[in-house]
């Protein structure tokens, strides 16, 4: 909500403010939408000057309408597909991460989403020479694991710590930490601070854990706020053209008892993209390195797809068959 | 009567067989306004039937489209040029870049990032409509987009936290009205089906038929001027090849219809 003030734009005197405050028109919303003749006649102002402030406020304060065509020439040039680093995972994807999208990992605890996260960002830094925001808000992160899986991919320690260099991490523990970062993410993009640059892959690892002690009890405001981190997120993706990477937990649904997503209906609707990591044969008491990634949600592919996953010393590296059940 | 016949067109080609006998048969008048209302969870196919009416609309009358121009107002960041572009080539018969380009330079995109600027976004566009005559279809993907934002904005008071989506509503009602326009936009299904029967407005024989899902939730003068409300829904049942489907009903003759259809590649199929 933007408040009337002298100076808010050409035209826009302390007097007509003053006048129009008397009539209860504080804002730019209620000036815009109000019967200006009407006004006119009321705030002994006059008409004209009063449709050109309108028509410069309109101007100011809404968005601009693009056309499709010069659209697509810009999309073409800025949209990049960045290879998660693993052939099945990119097969599910539909050959990578997107810029420009959400692209969510869910899954239960030690089902693997750190795990795909540490070897997406390894991936982007090592082989892609993109540079990478980690926000760790679980403590999950270890630089010794991610260390280890830059060893995996080259020997010489040059470029081992080169793809150290380009992930920077941060870690929160809370959603208003959460949103500074990113908001220094915009800004230090805006300003073009730090010459390593761009970011083109943003991780937030995970998303549930500020989210959920937000709900419930007063549950409109964690909403709000849910929402809100994930407006952040999108305009991020798109307005940097970065691929962002978000992990939820699972909630086991009451009526069909089936793994489903946490953070509910309204965060449904955020993620472009939706991959279910499980461990489906990995009996009791055996650690089992094999996961099954399911493609619940996508834009672009049929859901329901299916690769397997072994995430072993190299990350999600490494070659295995993959196990596909297609189907809609 | 150009948009007038155009909007019978349009809606009849749009709603596919869904709602064909609520439809005037013959020339309508011009006051008959569409404001369709696409509401379902996620994953049951809202997205991919709005590629489907853009397409229609953006594609040379040649190429069976109606060849006219579409604003799609986008408040969830959510619109995927590069799948339309997919839908696009797989319908035109020789899809070049210059043709794509050509049906592409019809869609008008714009985003809006909070309630206030959809608000002041609406009122700018008003010119463009002006401008723009074969500019006739509106696509608002979602109006629900701001609801817990403005929920938590707007504290106690219920008429504040809905303040600017009532304006929003009133003005876009203006714009069908005075320009002829038929109306797309999406309520993305974000609350519980409801225990208590009265806080729904539509009657419940109507749910019973139509055996949906659905609580309104936004503001009255939204709710009031949709004509057509289509509910989707994803069969759980994976062996069928028509995985989605939909119930259109138009809201005051309280018609049913029932249709489903499936998504590949090239786009929805009925």
């Amino acid at each position: 909500m933007v408040i009337l003030r002298a100076g808010l734009c050409p035209g826009l005197t302390a007097e007509m403010i003053q006048l129009l405050k008397a009539n209860s028109i504080a804002t730019v919303v209620d000036l815009v939408s109000s019967d200006l003749e009407e006004v006119a006649r009321k705030c002994c102002l006059s008409y004209k000057a009063l449709v050109a402030v309108r028509r410069v406020l309109l101007a100011q304060f809404s968005a601009f309408p693009v056309n499709g065509a010069d659209l697509y020439e810009e999309l073409k040039s800025s949209t990049a597909i960045l290879s998660t680093g693993s052939k099945s995972l990119d097969k599910l994807l539909d050959s990578g991460l997107y810029t420009g999208e959400v692209t969510e990992l869910t899954g239960a605890p030690s089902s693997g989403k750190t795990q795909v996260c540490l070897s997406i960002a390894v991936s982007t830094s090592h082989d892609l020479k993109q540079n990478v925001l980690y926000v760790d808000s679980t403590g999950g992160f270890t630089a010794s694991r991610l260390l280890q899986l830059a060893q995996t991919r080259t020997g010489d320690e040059e470029e081992q710590v080169e793809a150290l260099q380009r992930i920077q991490v941060a870690r929160v523990f809370d959603v208003y930490k959460m949103l500074d970062v990113l908001q220094e993410l915009r800004c230090s993009v805006s300003q073009q601070v730090g010459s390593s640059g761009p970011v083109k892959v943003l991780v937030v690892d995970s998303v549930s854990a500020v989210i959920c002690p937000l709900l419930g009890g007063r549950q409109a405001e964690g909403l709000a706020i849910m929402m809100q981190l994930a407006r952040e997120l999108k305009t991020l993706a798109r307005e940097l053209s970065m691929a962002v990477v978000v992990t939820n937990h699972v909630t086991r649904d009451g009526s069909s008892g089936h793994l489903k997503p946490a953070l509910g209906r309204s965060w449904s609707f955020v993620p472009s993209t939706r991959v279910l990591l499980e461990s489906r044969e990995g009996t009791w008491g055996q650690a089992s390195t094999h996961r099954i990634a399911s493609l619940t949600k996508s834009p672009r592919q049929p859901t329901g797809i299916e690769v397997e996953l072994d995430i072993g010393s190299c990350g999600v590296l490494e070659e295995s068959p993959a196990a596909s059940g297609e189907g809609r | 009567f150009y948009t007038a016949t155009l909007m019978v067109w349009s809606t009849k080609e749009i709603l596919a067989s869904m709602d064909s006998s609520s439809l005037p048969s013959s020339c309508p008048s011009s006051n008959d306004s569409y404001v369709v209302e696409f509401h379902g969870p996620e994953g049951t196919g809202k997205t991919e039937m709005l590629y489907y009416l853009i397409a229609r609309c953006v594609l040379p009358k040649s190429g069976g489209g109606l060849e006219v121009e579409v604003m799609f107002i986008d408040t969830d960041y959510h619109f995927d040029m590069l799948r339309l572009v997919t839908i696009l080539e797989h319908r035109l018969s020789q899809s070049t870049e210059e043709m794509i380009k050509q049906c592409l330079g019809r869609l008008f995109l714009v985003n809006c990032n909070s309630s206030t600027q959809l608000l002041l976004t609406l009122y700018s566009l008003e010119n463009k409509f002006c401008a723009h005559p074969s500019l006739c279809i509106v696509i608002l993907d979602s109006i629900s987009a701001f609801y817990w934002i403005d929920r938590s904005n707007g504290g106690e008071s219920c008429n504040i936290q809905e303040m600017n989506l009532k304006r929003c509503a009133e003005f876009l009602e203006k714009l069908v009205r005075e320009h002829h326009l038929v109306l797309f936009a999406t309520t993305q299904t974000i609350m519980q089906k409801s225990s208590n029967s009265t806080e729904s407005s539509i009657p419940l024989k109507l749910h019973c038929e139509a055996d949906v899902e659905y609580r309104p939730y936004l503001c009255k003068s939204w709710q009031q001027m949709v004509t057509h409300r289509i509910f989707f829904s994803k069969q759980c049942d994976f062996s069928s090849s028509k995985a989605f489907s939909i119930v259109s009903c138009h809201t005051k003759k309280k018609h049913v219809i029932k249709c489903s259809f499936s998504v590949a590649e090239c786009g929805v199929q009925f």
